[in-house]
């Protein structure tokens, strides 16, 4: 015969309401978990831990409006920047829909290019850099270019390249300032080659460090030149690439 | 709590949303304009761009390019995919390249100084202007050129100079970039350049960068290695610099030592070889034998040194150990150590670059034979890989400048003005009178400028073509703008932009450049590239080997007898396919029937094959995206490139079961030098008056005085103007802040600049960095004009300096 347990001898406790096994193990719960909190809090007060500041880009930079000071906070007057637009909350990572039917005009087209032709010098030029970069060291550009983020209609394109790691050799950041040039680029590749109506066009360009079509024809990126069908991801089984711009074969000079 | 907590959180959150959307691409609110451009042209599109190959225009690294021309003007630029160089790749001012053709204030027409104004002139006139001052005292006029100038033009003006004139005054900016590396391979091997190439960048396991900023100097090179990683390759950058750099950001050692303490760091890794018994004993015994620099301590150093014993060279470097180097160089014991401890391992392929730091050092010879001698003292030499090799700064610095023999000193094919049996070839093989050449070394470029720009000096013409000696020369207070108040010297620039030298030039002649003329190319890696005209140059612009060639052509006219051959033929006498003359001396014919370039090459060629430097027949080259020389025909009738030199497994020319053999030796017995140089202090050092470092150099979107990269867009707005990099420490010293502007001042100039704390580099305590490619704000009026007693290459990366505040 199984002996009952003691009637209780006080009112009973949080604990008693537990199921017995567990019983053994509230303390340690307990204690647990105001470590976590108490750690949380403390690491919460202190500073948030961050790489020493590099020098700030200079005070004409246009995108970037200079933050006031320590020093300066009691007098300074703080608001939104020109180009705050919306709530910060409501900003969020967005990627379309892949079936979502697209819209795609010759004017959002132009648009798109127009847009793109403003950080490049001509059709395959590196683009600049439109904001500002670390001066020494390139290890935060793959955070937002390696997948390509869109956050608002704020676009960080996918790189439409293979990682390479030494990326201001190429791409470089850019103060405002007007000089003087009579150099007129490419603008465009121009059109693909359609063999009738209907069927795919060829690619007008060289694919050469472009071998990433997503990075400017894919979902994140300008509207006026995304694809109609993204979710076809085989491009070229279909778009065939030029071997003379790719320079696929060995060309020689000239007589 | 839990309030609070959530608050935080969310300021946390809406924080990082800010700094995120800050970060990413700004785009504009307004609707995208197309660009407009000037004038309303219509905007080119792909289709219809015809391109073609052509080495970029700006560094010694030598990448190869493909220009798209439409219209008569060039519209793009793609990396050449074909080029073993770069491989398709191409750094941000080789992809910018094409720019430099279109700056609006391109020179368009010869320009006479007439009452302190620069006016239009005829090219006659201008042509009749130069001849006839040299015609009055030919003797006087020095020619001051570049490792820019294509290979014909080099050759052009160093046979018009040397086999026409007989005057040997004629010396290239060159000298100020790698005439230390020339003087280093010669004390060492014998015979000037590269025993090595590029390939080595992919085969190392180790490299070790001596005072180069390898990541913005060579960027296309650094890549190539450092993307190695990337591939999984167990790839160790050691970097020994005295700032931190973009190279340092990614190296696995960062070395910062104090300047000039480079002598004795490759002598502490000497010595420590030598202490562990790892001296390559075989390779030494049969390859190499010891120098030193005098007779006894004390004497002068000379060039080409004394021999001596191992046991000798064993005491010399004993002094540099670890401890006592530690103690002057900056670096600590185990740093040190680590040098010691990779030269000590044979299985690790080490491979040396240096460009820059070695060179412009009042020492430079001294380190370029230091470099060398660890290598070879340790045995890492000779294997793909594994061996040190000197870069170059300027497109055509090893093609122009060190194989056409643009030097004071020098005649194509590496022979000398002061060796009679040498200048007897060169009067050989350019068909000239016998004594035509003048055995007298000419002025080497230091020199040529004091003697220019002091009234007592005897040179009292001179003629700038391709280089900015009004920006770049050190000292340039004395060295060029004292010219100012002398007005009896006349000074002729060839150049394609206004420039800090066409302020004070008499005579302003407009050049074609780069892709607007024909061209040849020589560069760090032995690689001849050719290029042919793609646009014709803007307004009245023409070719600087065409000046040459028709202002030797009037001194002909004028009764000039250098001018004549022993036939009494002009020295530029051409001919065409039918045996015709061709009159290249007249514009209109100078791309007429024949291609000027290659008639200039192929009267070159046969120097080439005297030191065994055989460089390509033209028409291959214009089949190659360039060939390393020696270019060697096989059997089957086809050409051979040479990626290593003195190697049998490699090079042609090295004699059948030797191995290695270092043909052109000094001593004449197929063996190296092993130097010993010891330490020597600089000129000038920070004091109690002057207590800071000045280090001068580049940064990665400017090249050079910038007369090109500062007009393209692209690159102007990455880096718009000098600044001067100070360390955190000094700043704080001295109460500066990053935007502050800031005096420099030497014992020979001041200057203002704007202050940034940790820019592009990060300064230790005691030192700053100016870039000198702003012409508005010329460091080199700072700069110390001392050189290395044997390159004559003056030293731009120390000097002691002051820094004064000027504002907030």
């Amino acid at each position: 015969m199984t002996q009952s347990p003691p009637p209780p001898d006080h009112p009973h406790t949080a604990t008693d309401l537990l199921p017995q096994r567990l019983q053994r193990f509230a303390t340690l719960f307990a204690a647990v978990a105001v470590g976590i909190a108490l750690f949380g809090f403390l690491a919460g007060l202190r500073e948030p831990a961050r790489a020493e500041r590099h020098a700030p880009p200079p005070a004409d930079h246009h995108s970037a409006p200079p933050a006031v000071g320590y020093a300066d906070l009691p007098t300074a007057t703080i608001r939104p920047n020109a180009s705050w637009d919306r709530s910060l909350s409501q900003l969020k990572f967005d990627k379309p829909d892949v079936f979502a039917p697209v819209v795609r005009t010759d004017e959002m087209k132009l648009a798109a290019l127009a847009d793109r032709a403003k950080n490049r010098a001509y059709d395959g030029a590196p683009p600049t850099i439109p904001h500002p970069v670390d001066a020494q060291s390139t290890s935060a550009c793959l955070a937002c270019h390696g997948d390509g983020v869109k956050v608002g209609d704020r676009v960080a394109s996918k790189m439409s390249h293979a990682v390479m790691t030494n990326c201001t050799q190429c791409h470089v950041e850019q103060v405002s300032g007007p000089v003087e040039t009579t150099f007129i680029g490419v603008y465009r590749a121009g059109q693909g080659e359609r063999a009738n109506p209907g069927a795919p066009p060829t690619i007008p360009h060289h694919t050469w460090m472009r071998e990433n079509c997503a990075s400017c024809h894919g979902l994140v990126t300008r509207p006026g030149t995304r694809t109609t069908h993204p979710w076809l991801t085989n491009c070229t089984q279909c778009h065939a690439p030029s071997a003379a711009l790719d320079q696929v074969e060995f060309t020689g000079g000239r007589k | 709590m839990p309030v609070l907590e959530a608050t935080r959180r969310q300021f946390i959150r809406s924080a990082a949303m800010a700094a995120a959307a800050s970060v990413v691409a700004t785009r504009s609110a307004t609707p995208a304009d197309p660009p407009k451009p000037p004038g309303g042209i219509e905007l080119p599109v792909l289709p219809g761009v015809k391109w073609d190959k052509a080495p970029c225009r700006f560094c010694g690294t030598g990448c190869h390019v493909q220009v798209g021309v439409k219209d008569g003007k060039v519209v793009a630029v793609s990396g050449d995919r074909q080029a073993e160089v770069n491989k398709g790749l191409l750094c941000v001012k080789g992809y910018h390249v094409g720019h430099i053709l279109y700056g609006p204030d391109r020179l368009t027409t010869p320009m006479l100084r007439k009452n302190g104004k620069l006016e239009p002139i005829t090219w006659d006139a201008a042509i009749e202007v130069i001849a006839k001052r040299i015609a009055v005292a030919p003797s006087k006029f020095a020619f001051y050129g570049s490792g820019q100038w294509t290979v014909p033009e080099g050759y052009a003006a160093n046979k018009f100079m040397k086999g026409g004139l007989s005057n040997n005054h004629i010396d290239p900016n060159a000298r100020l970039c790698m005439a230390s590396a020339v003087t280093g391979y010669i004390s060492t091997y014998g015979v000037d350049e590269p025993y090595n190439c590029y390939d080595d960048i992919d085969h190392c396991d180790v490299l070790i960068l001596w005072g180069n900023n390898f990541a913005e100097m060579h960027p296309v090179l650094f890549s190539r290695f450092i993307d190695r990683k990337l591939k999984g390759d167990k790839i160790t950058l050691v970097d020994l610099t005295t700032r931190h750099t973009r190279t340092s950001e990614r190296a696995d050692h960062v070395l910062v030592f104090q300047p000039q303490s480079d002598l004795s760091i490759a002598n502490c890794i000497a010595q420590q070889v030598v202490a562990a018994n790892a001296v390559a004993t075989d390779f030494v015994d049969k390859h190499c034998t010891f120098r030193k620099p005098w007779k006894k301590a004390g004497d002068p150093q000379t060039l080409m040194g004394e021999p001596c014993t191992f046991d000798e060279y064993k005491q010399f470097v004993a002094e540099y150990t670890p401890d006592a180097v530690a103690k002057t160089s900056g670096l600590s014991v185990e740093q040190l150590q680590l040098l010691g401890k990779l030269f000590a391992d044979k299985s690790k392929k080490i491979l040396s670059l240096w460009c820059m730091g070695p060179n412009q050092h009042t020492q430079g010879t001294a380190m370029n034979n230091l470099i060398h001698a660890v290598h070879l003292l340790s045995g890492h030499w000779g294997r793909p890989g594994d061996g040190p090799q000197s870069l170059t700064g300027q497109p055509s610095a090893c093609g122009t400048v060190r194989e056409v023999g643009t030097l004071s000193h020098a005649l194509p094919g590496d022979l000398r003005v002061d060796k009679p049996e040498q200048a007897a070839k060169a009067e050989k093989l350019w068909h000239l009178p016998a004594g035509r050449i003048n055995p007298k070394v000419g002025y080497h470029t230091v020199q040529m400028w004091e003697q220019f720009c002091t009234a007592a000096g005897d040179i009292d013409t001179m003629w700038v073509q391709v280089t900015n000696p009004g920006q770049s020369l050190p000292n340039v207070h004395k060295l060029f703008e004292a010219k100012a108040k002398l007005p009896n010297k006349f000074l002729i620039v060839s150049d394609v932009y206004p420039t800090a030298t066409t302020e004070l030039a008499d005579l302003v002649l407009p050049s074609a450049m780069w892709v607007e003329k024909n061209g040849v190319f020589g560069n760090s890696e032995r690689r001849t590239h050719q290029w042919f005209k793609m646009v014709n140059p803007p307004g009245d612009a023409r070719d600087d080997c065409w000046q040459t060639i028709a202002v030797a052509r009037k001194l002909f006219d004028l009764g000039h007898a250098g001018m004549k051959d022993a036939d009494g033929k002009f020295l530029f006498h051409m001919t065409d396919d039918k045996g015709k003359e061709v009159e290249a001396w007249k514009w209109e014919n100078y791309y007429g029937t024949v291609n000027v370039d290659e008639k200039l090459y192929d009267e070159y060629r046969p120097f080439t094959q005297i030191k065994h430097k055989d460089v390509a027949p033209y028409q291959e080259l214009t089949k190659a995206r360039g060939l390393r020389w020696p270019v060697v025909k096989q059997p089957d009738g086809t050409w051979k490139e040479t990626r290593y030199r003195f190697l049998e497994e490699y090079d042609p020319y090295v004699a059948k079961g030797k191995g290695v053999q270092f043909y052109h030796s000094v001593a004449g017995d197929d063996k190296a030098f092993i130097w010993f140089r010891p330490y020597v202090p600089p000129p000038e050092m920070p004091d109690k008056d002057y207590p800071l470092w000045l280090d001068t150099g580049r940064v990665l979107e400017h090249w050079h005085t910038g007369t090109m990269t500062r007009r393209v867009p692209q690159l102007k707005r990455a880096m718009p103007s000098a600044y001067v990099e100070v360390s955190r420490e000094d700043a704080t010293a001295l109460g500066v802040k990053t935007g502050d502007t800031v005096r420099l001042e030497t014992r020979r100039g001041s200057l203002e600049l704007r202050a940034v704390i940790d820019g592009r580099g990060r300064c230790p305590k005691g030192h700053l960095f100016v870039p000198f490619f702003d012409e508005t704000k010329l460091i080199n009026r700072l700069t110390l004009e001392a050189h290395c007693p044997f390159s004559k290459e003056p030293d731009y990366k120390k000097c002691a300096v002051r820094l004064v505040k000027v504002s907030a």
